[in-house]
């Protein structure tokens, strides 16, 4: 998805994971797709580096959508879809 | 779950730095629909020895060793501790904390032996 379109997005949660460190966001963003319904997207933001490596390929692992991500100032923009 | 894959981790030290990514990991893989044993044996035992997990700290990390334990927990992970390191340590392994089960070499073999993912810190 590109930046344009991301930015369109409504995110039916977002998590602010800003202050937690790798595996913090990753938690986070597991325990926050269980509680949106399927098809609805979430949103996480977060100042670790490896998250917006780390969450694409957990998303693919357990069947979610990674969306993508935005870079933010000093964090990222995490765009995952529940999808199962 | 018939194809859930399962991720074991040997936990042999109660260094700071051997403790926390047992958590990290395994609480990543359960994260990721990985089902997760870890056992615990030499000074790895400290870990879940009731009071204990509250003195290892690694600043820097997004939990505590308490709060891994609990998330690991709740996530439905086995903790097993290893009995023959009882001696060892000079404990009679009845201070764990809730939930701790006990096994032995024959019982790491055949877990290893299942698992997908063997890790080992110590």
């Amino acid at each position: 998805m590109s930046s344009i379109e991301l930015r369109a997005v409504q995110a039916a949660k977002v998590v602010d994971a800003r202050g937690s460190a790798c595996p913090g966001p990753l938690l986070e963003a597991k325990k926050a797709i269980g509680s949106v319904p399927v098809g609805q997207t979430i949103e996480v933001w977060s100042g670790d580096a490896s998250t917006k490596n780390d969450l694409p390929k957990w998303a693919a692992k357990v069947g979610h959508e990674f969306l993508g991500f935005l870079a933010g100032e000093g964090y990222d923009r995490i765009f995952i879809t529940r999808r199962k | 779950m018939e194809n859930t894959k399962k991720m074991l981790v040997f936990c042999g030290s109660d260094d700071a730095h051997k403790s926390f990514p047992p958590f990290m990991l395994g609480c990543g893989a359960q994260a990721m629909d990985m089902e997760l044993t870890l056992f615990f044996t030499l000074s790895g035992l400290n870990i879940i020895r009731r009071g204990y997990a509250e003195r290892i700290q690694l600043p820097g990390a997004p939990k505590t060793l308490p709060e891994f334990l609990k998330i690991a927990k709740e996530n439905g992970a086995s903790f097993i501790a290893c009995s023959a390191a009882f001696p060892i340590l000079g404990i009679k392994g009845d201070d764990f904390i809730e939930g701790v089960e006990y096994g032995g070499v024959a019982e790491f073999v055949s877990l290893a032996e299942e698992a997908d993912v063997v890790l080992t810190f110590c």
